[in-house]
């Protein structure tokens, strides 16, 4: 019961905080330099041609009332109209969020996995020839730009190797995927389509290890520094001189207490990873959310900007809520 | 609870957990196998299948509406093939490759399309049995629905068809089921040319029926819905990755579709196409940069189609920007703009070097139309001993532009021009350029239309959308306006002289060469024909494979 007053309380604090993130959006994207319209006009258009596009998109009213027409229609879940596409923000969002969200989730679960996994193991070996080989490899992986490593898995992974396959989408279009959330997993999963899942997995096995990569490494340094305090701790050395089994001393002593600052950690990296699926995506032509942002953005696409933007608010505060609420389950410390 | 149940059974969690993770690992092993088998494109693959091309582009397209789509390259080539197009270019060699025929414009899904004696009433006559996918057929209210709606659009139709004299839906007028007539307020050369790239046909039948009272014209409906009776027809577009294209059996004119069907795919990175190519998984590359191209010329089963092109690389100089509002800063740097090394550098050779700011190979070209070559001395000599600072600003992202800016910066500051390399994303481009306060900027690009009277009409008349130069000449706009209803070819030809030798003493823009066209496809590929326009009509190739 307190822990739903406390989602109820977060969500309230929800709103506030984004209306100020639809303010700020709406008034900053128009203050950008550059004109929207002129780039969906052809080059014979004359200012009567660029005024009928403009009164098209409500862009000629007062910038008050366009301000008022953008909030009624996030009231009834209207995100407007893509200056560009001139098809609803709305569906075009429906389907860029799921591609992008399953490759984010999958990437940072696999990073999680593999930072408590190797933490743990390497905080217990700790200055040993393992522990050294893990940090190196993490800030190895951490300082290669995504990009670059995405090129490099795809050389070695698609063109030397040939054990995946091209880069040139989510799925293969032959296995006739109906499309219901947008992420192609899931969707082969509820259509129970089983061609279009084995494609749809490897199409993600090249992107979603790139973008674990280039995660894991803050995660990976957080767990194994928590560890180690939690190893040295005189908690910890009074329950190893009692001779608790290990496997005990591990999961009642070690695991948790070493887990505690890692949510709040990785909410931060999941916001990481969402700005790094813009160049992941170009690379794998992934067709998400980011790449949609990005070209709302180049293109002055204010209600594509507009939804983008605070859809990436949403995702952070329902993120970092998460990660309050697992934060509150591993640390009895914390009264939420 | 379930920890204690599985102990009772003798099986620890380890277990459970280990047997999971091995099966995973298997799935997920077998799955990327499996998936790479399938998909066809995973490692060496055997290459397409007979009559199946596979062309990778950039992007996918932002709209099907063609009357309200932006500046969308993928987009306007789709519709090129997909759209019934009533009349088109032909085909002629030039220099052993095939390119679209300007001069030659020829009925596709219509019958005709004539004028009357004074050139200012033209006919367009339908064939028969043409039918849309739904199964319509194609009749003179589908393009009269059509042209209303372009002129509703207040768009692109509407815009370029306002240079033959066509602005009223009430100018196009159904004869009979299948005559329509276009009165033009004046005779024009370039009516042809024009239709050419605006007379598409909606099925309008199909369309009305997802119009509404808030949407009289369909526009959600059409954005979403690919058009039919083309060349051919979408079988499936899978949003953001594919478009399957199959050949429209049912076309009635000349040149059909060679290849069954033609698999666009959405690769944005080039050097990803590049891999495709090499591969075989991929028969067309077109989104491939120059130095990918270059490399690509190396490689076995890979071929790089090699066209002449009307794309114009420019530096325009805004005339009514201090330091270029004086001719003579104009002539210093069209002197000290190192032509033959950009040639050589940046294209490899692969680019033609121009004398006219009218386009090679477009009626009308004149030598003498730009009378400047690299000459440091005298581009020192032009300035007089001056010192001048500007910026040039160019394409971000836009790596053969970066590399072109360098080497005239570098060039430049001999002769005393100090330049700042400003690069730009696409809005702020925009947004600059409506302003007019950008002194100097690289441009690239080549007209819709091969004809002097259009090249002014888009890049030198006063209030031009291309004219970022904000070039104005009172000689040029009178030949302008005296061009519209002269339709004599020596006349026009006279006036085309006439403005070049104006361009020669103005100098409003630098030009430094036209690149070829080069294509990376598949060895087994043939049969790619230069559009003229930029627009790539797919019905030419076929594959060998």
């Amino acid at each position: 019961m307190r822990l739903l007053r406390f989602v109820a309380r977060r969500l309230l604090q929800v709103v506030p905080v984004l209306l100020g993130v639809v303010v700020l959006t709406f008034v900053l994207v128009r203050v950008l330099p550059g004109d929207p319209i002129r780039t969906i006009l052809g080059p014979n258009a004359t200012e009567a041609d660029a005024a009928a596009a403009r009164a098209r998109f409500g862009l000629d009213k007062p910038m008050w009332q366009q301000f008022l027409d953008y909030l009624k229609g996030l009231v009834t879940g209207d995100f407007g109209t893509s200056i560009q596409s001139g098809a609803p923000v709305g569906s075009e969002l429906a389907l860029r969020v799921g591609p992008t969200l399953e490759l984010v989730v999958l990437a940072v679960g696999l990073a999680l996995v593999v930072a408590v996994v190797l933490g743990v193991w390497s905080a217990r070996r700790a200055d040993r020839f393992g522990d050294h080989s893990v940090r190196i490899l993490a800030l190895v992986g951490n300082s290669m730009p995504e990009f670059w490593l995405g090129l490099v898995l795809i050389l070695v992974g698609y063109s030397a190797l040939g054990w995946f396959p091209a880069p040139s989408g989510r799925v293969d279009p032959d296995t006739d995927l109906t499309p219901l959330t947008g992420a192609d997993l899931v969707d082969a999963i509820l259509t129970a389509n089983g061609p279009a899942f084995t494609s749809a997995l490897s199409h993600l096995a090249l992107p979603v290890a790139t973008l674990a990569i280039v995660v894991v490494a803050p995660l990976l340094r957080s767990v194994r520094a928590s560890a180690l305090e939690v190893l040295r701790s005189e908690a910890y050395l009074a329950a190893t001189t009692h001779g608790l089994r290990p496997r005990t001393l591990l999961r009642g002593y070690l695991l948790r207490p070493a887990l505690v600052r890692l949510p709040a950690l990785a909410a931060l990296v999941f916001g990481t990873a969402i700005g790094s699926t813009v160049l992941i995506e170009y690379v794998y032509s992934w067709q998400g959310f980011g790449q949609w942002a990005l070209r709302g953005l180049l293109y002055r696409d204010y209600p594509v900007v507009q939804a983008s933007v605070l859809l990436i608010a949403l995702g952070y505060v329902l993120v970092f809520l998460i990660a309050d609420v697992v934060h509150a389950v591993l640390d009895p410390r914390v009264r939420i | 609870m379930a920890d204690s149940s599985l102990s009772r059974s003798g099986v620890s969690r380890r277990s459970v957990l280990q047997l999971g993770g091995g099966v995973a690992l298997l799935f997920a092993t077998g799955a990327c196998a499996a998936g790479s088998k399938d998909s066809g494109s995973g490692g060496k693959s055997a290459g397409p299948a007979t009559g199946t091309l596979r062309i990778a582009v950039s992007s996918y397209l932002s709209s099907w509406d063609q009357d309200f789509v932006g500046f969308d390259l993928t987009a306007l080539m789709l519709y090129k093939n997909v759209f019934p197009y009533m009349i088109d270019y032909g085909v002629t060699d030039a220099g052993g490759s095939k390119i679209l025929d300007t001069g030659n414009i020829t009925p596709t899904f219509a019958e005709s399309f004539e004028p009357s004696a004074d050139q200012k009433v033209w006919t367009l006559k339908l064939r028969q049995g043409v039918k849309f996918a739904s199964g319509n057929e194609l009749k003179a209210a589908d393009v009269k629905w059509s042209k209303d709606r372009a002129f509703a659009a207040q768009a692109n139709v509407a815009g370029v068809y306002r240079t033959i004299g066509l602005t009223e839906a009430s100018q196009v007028q159904v004869v009979d089921d299948y005559t329509v007539t276009f009165t033009q307020a004046f005779p024009s050369a370039l009516t042809r040319q024009i239709q050419a790239i605006s007379l598409y046909v909606f099925d309008s039948v199909e369309a009305r029926k997802h119009a509404t009272t808030d949407d009289p014209w369909a526009k959600d409906w059409l954005a979403k819905n690919a058009p039919t009776g083309g060349y051919f027809n979408v079988t499936r577009a899978t949003q953001g990755q594919e478009i399957v294209l199959e050949a429209n059996t049912g076309y009635p004119g000349p040149d059909p579709a060679k290849a069954a069907t033609i698999r666009v795919t959405v690769v944005p990175d080039g050097s990803n196409q590049r891999l495709q190519l090499q591969n075989g998984d991929i028969d067309v590359a077109l989104g491939v940069g120059q130095r990918d191209i270059a490399d690509l010329k190396k490689t076995d089963g890979v071929t790089v189609v090699s066209a002449a092109s009307n794309e114009q690389v420019a530096i325009q100089m805004s005339v009514t920007t201090a330091p270029f509002d004086d001719v003579a800063v104009r002539k210093a740097l069209a002197y000290a703009v190192p032509y033959e090394q950009i040639i050589a550098n940046v294209y490899g050779g692969d680019a033609r070097p121009t004398r006219s700011l009218v386009p090679l190979d477009m009626p009308g070209y004149d030598e003498a139309g730009y009378p400047y070559t690299y000459d440091v001395e005298k581009a020192k000599a032009a300035l007089g001993g001056r010192t001048v600072n500007s910026e040039l600003v160019f394409e971000t992202d836009n790596d053969t532009q970066q590399r072109i800016a360098v080497l005239v910066q570098s060039e430049a500051r001999k002769a005393g021009i100090e330049l700042k390399l400003t690069p730009l994303d696409p809005a702020t481009l925009g947004g600059r350029r409506q302003q007019k306060n950008i002194p100097l900027q690289l441009t690239s690009g080549q007209l819709w239309v091969n004809d002097v009277e259009y090249m002014l009409a888009t890049s030198f008349v006063k209030g031009a959308a291309l004219n970022y130069s904000n070039f104005t000449n009172a000689e040029v706009e009178q030949i302008y306006e005296q061009s519209h209803t002269t339709v004599d070819e020596a006349a026009r030809l006279a006036l085309w002289k006439r403005v070049q030798e104006i361009f020669a003493a103005e100098v409003p823009w630098v030009i430094i060469c036209q690149p070829n066209f080069n294509l990376p496809v598949r060895s087994s590929v043939a049969g790619w024909v230069q559009p003229m326009d930029g627009l790539a009509r797919l019905r030419y190739l076929s594959t060998s494979a």
